[in-house]
């Protein structure tokens, strides 16, 4: 066992598992943020770079297929396989013309900052030279200079048709590798997003477990610390119950030996004096009177020696006090008492009987204090190895010693039930019935009958 | 519900599956208030398309051919035309023509080719009925893979080849859908000629899907070719305008045309299916020439941006609005396209929303048209169903090449339901189906369907309603305006209705349907009155007609025509 003072010197857990909670409040708004800051740029990259990209590309692939229309269609302009003139061609060229301006102008949007000025202005140039050659071409086709024309078609538009191909085949590439890039970013933010958590998951964990080794290390000190003061408290109890008992029992026999013997003699005495004085006189009648004083003075110190240790205890045992108490206590109450016997009577150490009496008397007070009821049974069984003792009542009941309202003096009472009962090694059970009212049993071996001293 | 509920309910469809197996799901047949019947062996007409297929696996063989209803005879009584392949050379095992069957007047028909002049071999795609020199008797142009023919109405009985003589010789491709339009409303139907790719036997590419044997290429394995607009000079001649008109593009490959005034400015626009390039919508800029808005018009492609496999095509004024709506079918996995106008030049795919694609996107369709079906005021549509691969059933299990076509009831609330199982007469049976045409050739006032096949036989559905619904009839006939008043917009009023036509030839696959247009009435046997604007420009109104058949000349008022 630990001192006291040690125990009370001791810290409360509180404080630790203060420090513990705020740290880990810091950890997970520290993870939240960089949480945060991580998905918005995960989302930038996205938005910003990957979705723009992509958009440029499909531009970039209409602008291609648009590209491939016009190489098709300068194809078969060449192959002379048709009977038409080749300004035949023109709508289907202003067509391609008009979706293609339509297309650049939603690829400059998208591109960005992907595209350099060279090359932006690489790319309006040669389709302002295309479209320059395309527009003398069908200016020859037009004059019926069909020869020409389609030798404009050869030598010019098919290789600045070619060149712009292959810059837009560039651009292309150049998207797929900002984007392979942008892939390669996006995949190292969430590794180190993953490591990260892996990492505050650790630590959460690790924390988690401090927190708990520290709460049952805490727990413990408590509940030992509990134990003891209970066992202090429970020892200083008994103490102070025996003390009560022997500073009772020493007044008892006071009261019952000195005061009971002097008033039995001032009582003869006073007798005899009456005898002595006349009959009829007046000092006979006086003497008569302080006589009856004293005697009752002699019977009140008497109960009252008894109320405080009955001597009969000593002198006839618990069973004897106990036919002696219970029809007093019957008498002052105005309760019907049914004392109720069963078994081989054996006897009861007084040390021990004491405590017994103590408990029944302190159950029947709380009868006839607070079961408001007219009748109570009182049993009293000598069992082949055990004393039971039950008091019952069909009353309200009463609050056991652990409520909120134990602090009353009935609650005191129940305490003292139980450390009385605790003292000799017995068994008490406070019980409510399902028919009402309150069963208290208590139960001792037999063996502490006998060998307990007070 | 309770135990008892349940089995009652379960005896009860029992007893339902019992007596009537068709339709267990579905409304029986006497509750769409009409019925197809079979009638082509009654009628006479005994025709087997020859796709010429010998294991060469050459892609026209998967396309053929197209058919018309046509009064060829000019009594008043629609005839019928059916579009032949052939063999190819080097591979010669019969003989086959197209075949041309007068109407008997009495439900059948007596085939009149070798009479007529017609029983001439050409590898036929499609056929286009126009009465281009005026004479009151309709003319026949019939696309080719190779050379297309041009035949010309003598006006008895008899036909006479005028590729030649009309310029139309040196225009060798392969040619599909046709059509004759009056675009520059001079009075002369001058004539548009779809052509699909450039193909041809000595340039066939080899195309497998099993890297040993030869399947049918996809159109992408060849280059597109230009569709062809010839105006008709009125000397029996005509003048190849497709380079000037604005309507060349070698990048298109073309299966359907249809003419509409998308715009309502008066002027005839075109409207041409391609397959996996971006349809056309040749504006008329009413200066003869041509202008492409359909990527505008949100035409071009489906509403994810692709181009579609478009095959057929068909207008028509489905909602009553006023203006004219379009169906277009596609490949199998790509739904028919069905258009509502949203403005005044813009239109909206409402094929899913319309319950017409759901039903269309495991199907292959091909002839497509818009009509009354049951009389009941609102355009229904009709779609010839097929695939092109016999195969297709080891790639794809859900979708088979005979497929069974397809009858899209209109409900009037923007919503169409199929039911071809319903309408008897074998109709949705499988088949391999290509050119659709409609016309009255009972008589009886409703529309009845013609229908080819692929290699395969053609049918014809006759329709007879017995909800006792009615329909009003107008036969044009244009003075001023081309004699077959094609272009013509016909209106009717009634009770604050309104539904329009207008007269058209092509539209649909390779086909053409009858020229007199037909409204549905329902229960009711008048209308208020009727308006027409000709192509000419005039506009005529005629008040209070009863429910019938009417015959109406420009400038020469209308007469009822006998039953």
């Amino acid at each position: 066992m630990q001192p006291v003072q040690k125990l009370s010197s001791q810290r409360s857990p509180t404080t630790g598992l203060l420090f513990g909670l705020i740290i880990t409040l810091v950890a997970v708004l520290a993870y939240a943020s960089y949480i945060t800051v991580q998905l918005s740029g995960l989302r930038r990259l996205q938005s910003d770079m990957v979705d723009r990209n992509r958009k440029d590309s499909l531009q970039l692939l209409r602008i291609q297929n648009d590209l491939n229309s016009i190489a098709l269609a300068m194809r078969d302009m060449l192959d002379a396989a048709e009977p038409y003139p080749l300004t035949a061609w023109s709508a289907q060229f202003d067509r391609i013309h008009t979706d293609l301006d339509a297309a650049l102008k939603l690829e400059e949007k998208f591109a960005g900052a992907n595209r350099t000025p060279e090359q932006r202005l690489y790319l309006d140039q040669s389709l302002a030279q295309f479209w320059d050659a395309v527009n003398r071409m069908f200016a020859l086709a037009t004059a019926a200079q069909e020869a020409e024309a389609r030798e404009q078609i050869r030598l010019t538009l098919q290789a600045r048709q070619q060149a712009l191909s292959t810059a837009v085949s560039r651009l292309l590439v150049e998207n797929n590798e900002g984007e392979e890039q942008a892939a390669a970013r996006i995949a190292h933010i969430y590794d180190s997003v993953q490591r990260q958590l892996y990492l505050f998951l650790a630590a959460t964990l690790i924390a988690i477990v401090l927190t708990s080794l520290y709460l049952i290390r805490a727990n413990r000190q408590i509940f030992a610390r509990l134990a003891e003061l209970s066992e202090q408290r429970s020892d200083l109890a008994q103490k102070l119950i025996s003390t009560q008992e022997s500073t009772l029992r020493h007044i008892s026999r006071e009261l019952h030996d000195e005061f009971g013997q002097v008033l039995t003699a001032i009582g003869a005495m006073l007798g005899r004096a009456g005898n002595q004085a006349p009959e009829g006189s007046a000092l006979r009648a006086d003497l008569q009177e302080v006589r009856e004083i004293a005697q009752s003075t002699l019977d009140n110190i008497r109960s009252l020696s008894q109320a405080l240790h009955p001597v009969l205890l000593e002198e006839a045992g618990l069973e004897s006090t106990l036919d002696w108490y219970i029809p007093t206590v019957e008498r002052q109450t105005g309760i019907r008492l049914h004392y109720e016997k069963s078994g081989q009577s054996f006897p009861v150490d007084t040390s021990v009987g004491v405590h017994l009496y103590r408990i029944v008397q302190e159950a029947l007070n709380n009868v006839s204090r607070h079961a408001g009821v007219t009748e109570a049974w009182v049993r009293l069984k000598f069992l082949p190895h055990a004393l039971e003792l039950e008091v019952q009542d069909h009353g309200k009941g009463f609050v056991s010693a652990n409520t909120p309202n134990g602090d009353t003096p009935r609650g005191i009472g129940l305490v003292g039930m139980r450390e009385r009962a605790e003292l000799i090694g017995a068994t008490l059970e406070i019980s409510h019935p399902t028919q009402g009212g309150t069963l208290l049993r208590l139960k001792i071996p037999q063996d502490k009958l006998q060998t307990h001293a007070a | 519900m309770k135990r008892r509920q349940f089995v009652a309910a379960v005896g009860g469809l029992a007893l339902n599956a019992a007596f009537a197996p068709r339709n267990l799901f579905g409304a029986p047949p006497a509750s769409l208030g009409f019925s197809f019947s079979d009638v082509t062996a009654a009628a006479g007409i005994q025709f087997q398309h020859n796709s010429g297929a010998f294991g060469g696996k050459f892609l026209p063989e998967t396309l053929g051919s197209g058919c018309a209803f046509l009064d060829y005879d000019n009594d008043g009584w629609q005839d019928v035309l059916l579009v032949n392949g052939m063999d190819w050379p080097g591979h010669k095992r019969q003989k086959s023509t197209l075949h041309l069957y007068r109407n008997n007047r009495n439900g059948s028909f007596t085939d009149v080719t070798r009479a007529a002049g017609l029983d001439i071999e050409m590898y036929g795609m499609g056929v286009a009925v126009g009465d281009y020199n005026n004479d009151g008797f309709p003319d026949i142009f019939i696309s080719c893979v190779g050379q297309s023919h041009l035949f010309r109405n003598n006006g008895d009985g008899k036909f006479t080849d005028v590729t030649r003589a009309a310029g139309f010789l040196s225009h060798e491709g392969f040619s599909t859908s046709a059509l004759w339009i009056d675009y520059d409303r001079d009075g002369l139907l001058d004539l548009f000629v779809c052509n699909y790719v450039r193909w041809s036997p000595e340039h066939d590419v080899f195309c497998s899907l099993d890297g040993t044997h030869k399947s049918y290429c996809t159109p992408e394995a060849y280059r597109g070719n230009t569709c062809w607009l010839f105006h008709n000079r009125g000397d029996g001649t005509f003048e190849d305008v497709t380079a000037t008109s604005g309507i060349f593009d070698s990048s298109s490959k073309s299966l359907g045309v249809a003419m509409f005034d998308y715009d309502q400015d008066g002027w005839p626009d075109l409207l041409v299916a391609n397959d996996t390039q971006p349809n056309k919508l040749y504006r008329n800029l009413r200066n003869g020439k041509f202008k492409d808005v359909a990527v505008e018009a949100g035409l071009a492609f489906s509403t994810e941006g692709k181009a579609r496999a478009g095959m057929g095509v068909d207008t028509g004024d489905f909602n009553n609005s006023g203006r004219p709506g379009v169906a277009i079918t596609n490949f199998d996995n790509e739904m028919i396209g069905l258009y509502r106008a949203v403005s005044a030049t813009a239109y909206d795919d409402i094929s899913q929303a319309s319950g017409i694609g759901g039903p269309s996107k495991n199907t292959l369709g091909f002839g497509c048209a818009f009509l009354d079906v049951n009389l009941d005021g609102f355009l229904d549509l009709a779609v010839a169903n097929g695939h092109i691969d016999e195969t297709v059933r080891n790639i794809r299990g859900n979708v088979g090449y005979a497929q069974p076509p397809q009858l899209f009831l209109n409900a009037g609330n923007g919503k169409f339901r199929d039911v071809a199982a319903e309408v008897d007469g074998g109709f949705e049976k499988s088949k391999v189906g290509r050119g659709l045409a409609y016309g009255d050739f009972d008589g009886d006032g409703d529309v009845d369907i013609l229908m080819t096949t692929n290699n395969g036989p053609a049918y014809l559905f006759r329709n007879d309603q017995s909800s006792g619904n009615r329909s009003i009839r107008f036969r044009l006939i244009g003075t001023k305006s081309n004699r077959d008043a094609i272009g013509a917009c016909v209106r009717i009023f009634y009770n604050g209705q309104t539904q329009s036509r207008l007269v058209h030839g092509g539209s649909s696959y390779l086909s053409q349907s009858e020229l007199p247009v037909t409204f549905g009435l329902a229960q009711r046997d008048r209308i208020d009155r009727v308006t027409i604007d000709w192509p000419s420009g005039r506009n005529e109104e005629f008040k209070d007609l009863a429910a019938g058949r009417y015959q109406c000349t420009e400038s020469k008022g209308i007469k009822p025509m006998p039953q």
